[in-house]
């Protein structure tokens, strides 16, 4: 949203209704309000419906309203560790498959590996021992 | 016209908390660092007491975020007491629907105490919790207008608006300090009129409207909740301000 230049003296109004301006950027809004009718009817606008909303009553949250909040604490942690506990046999099942996964990989790649084959094996480490050496 | 005085952040109101929870005098000074004592001699009387004042809060807050650190739901507690009215104000001023504020106002405190581990005390406390108030109320919107929400209900036909605080309603009251039925007509009406013509606007806008004009918080607090520039916040709380004026123009005097 583009926003429009606070050197304007128009939109400085509700920062001077707020005395929120710097003394120069003040005599500017004071300028303006003394050459412009329009100006101070805009100001005296803002002033009359400024005392409606700042008139609104206070409003108070129901008494009961910290008990709520800590009753729905509650229910939400409950229902976090039901969830944990629900979730931990398929966590401990997880990690029990990665394992097993693991482990068969392992013993195959072992299997494939020619260099464990000949230690496994000591007839075939023997006859790679015999075999000639090709210059 | 002259309606019961709102209540104001830079005020609390100190009978809200419920002094009998956490006993202070026992907690161990936070590590933030305190803000300087307010002993400009520019400042008048009036602002030294306020920033004292605001000063003591921000001292009090530290150590109940300390203490809710530290697993104590007791200072939970106290910070829920000594907040509540000014976030279920700020949602309801935001929704207009009772009920949806409460929730809503619920739901912040419950983000604040998940989140609390990551608030590292830079800066005011409130005006954390304000930030993800808002966040929370602005998000609620959207989620709202998606679903063509417009079931809210007038302040004045709420059954719980009836009631006062000490039976279960939210008290919201409007009426002239000359007592009597038609004061509180008026006043309900009036209120109802403001509520209604505060909904029409950008949520942006009525955000800032509702900040500064109904909870009166400072320009310096409400630059630290929205991150606008000062220039922007000046520019857009002015434009605001003139919507809102021309939607209530028949009511103005």
């Amino acid at each position: 949203m583009a926003e429009p230049s606070t050197t304007d003296a128009d939109a400085l109004m509700s920062a001077y209704l707020d005395k929120q301006l710097a003394p120069e950027e003040a005599a500017k809004v004071e300028q303006l309000l003394a050459a412009s009718p329009e100006a101070r009817e805009e100001l005296d606008g803002l002033q009359n419906m400024l005392k409606l909303v700042k008139g609104l009553p206070e409003v108070e949250a129901p008494p009961d309203f910290y008990e709520k909040v800590a009753k729905k604490l509650r229910r939400r942690r409950g229902r976090g560790e039901v969830l944990w506990m629900l979730a931990l046999p398929f966590q401990v099942l997880s990690v029990v498959m990665i394992l097993v996964v693991a482990v068969t990989y392992m013993l195959l790649h072992l299997d494939h590996d020619p260099s464990v084959k000949l230690e496994r094996d000591p007839a075939a480490k023997k006859a790679a021992e015999m075999a000639p050496v090709v210059p | 016209m002259v309606w019961s005085k709102v209540s104001r952040v830079t005020d609390p109101d100190p009978s809200a908390a419920t002094p009998r929870v956490v006993d202070l005098g026992s907690v161990v000074e936070p590590d933030e660092p305190e803000p300087p004592p307010p002993d400009d001699a520019s400042l008048s009387p009036q602002a030294r007491e306020e920033a004292a004042r605001r000063a003591e809060q921000d001292r009090r807050d530290r150590r109940l975020v300390r203490k809710l650190k530290e697993g104590d739901e007791r200072a939970f507690q106290e910070l829920v007491t000594t907040y509540q009215n000014r976030i279920f104000g700020l949602m309801l001023r935001m929704i207009g629907n009772r009920q949806e504020a409460e929730d809503l106002a619920q739901e912040v405190f419950i983000i604040v105490y998940r989140a609390i581990g990551s608030y590292r005390g830079e800066g005011r406390f409130y005006t954390w919790l304000y930030r993800i108030a808002s966040n929370t109320c602005k998000n609620r919107i959207k989620y709202l207008k998606g679903r063509n929400f417009h079931r809210s209900v007038e302040i004045e036909d709420s059954p719980q608006a009836q009631l006062p605080a000490s039976e279960g309603g939210a008290v919201v009251t409007f009426q002239s300090q000359v007592p009597g039925p038609e004061a509180t007509v008026e006043g309900s009406r009036m209120e109802q009129v403001i509520q209604r013509e505060l909904a029409a606007l950008d949520p942006e806008h009525r955000l800032l409207i509702v900040l500064r004009d109904i909870q009166g918080l400072s320009y310096q607090d409400i630059i630290r909740i929205t991150g606008l520039q000062e220039g922007t916040l000046k520019s857009r709380l002015h434009r605001a301000r003139l919507a809102l004026k021309e939607r209530l123009q028949p009511y103005l005097r």
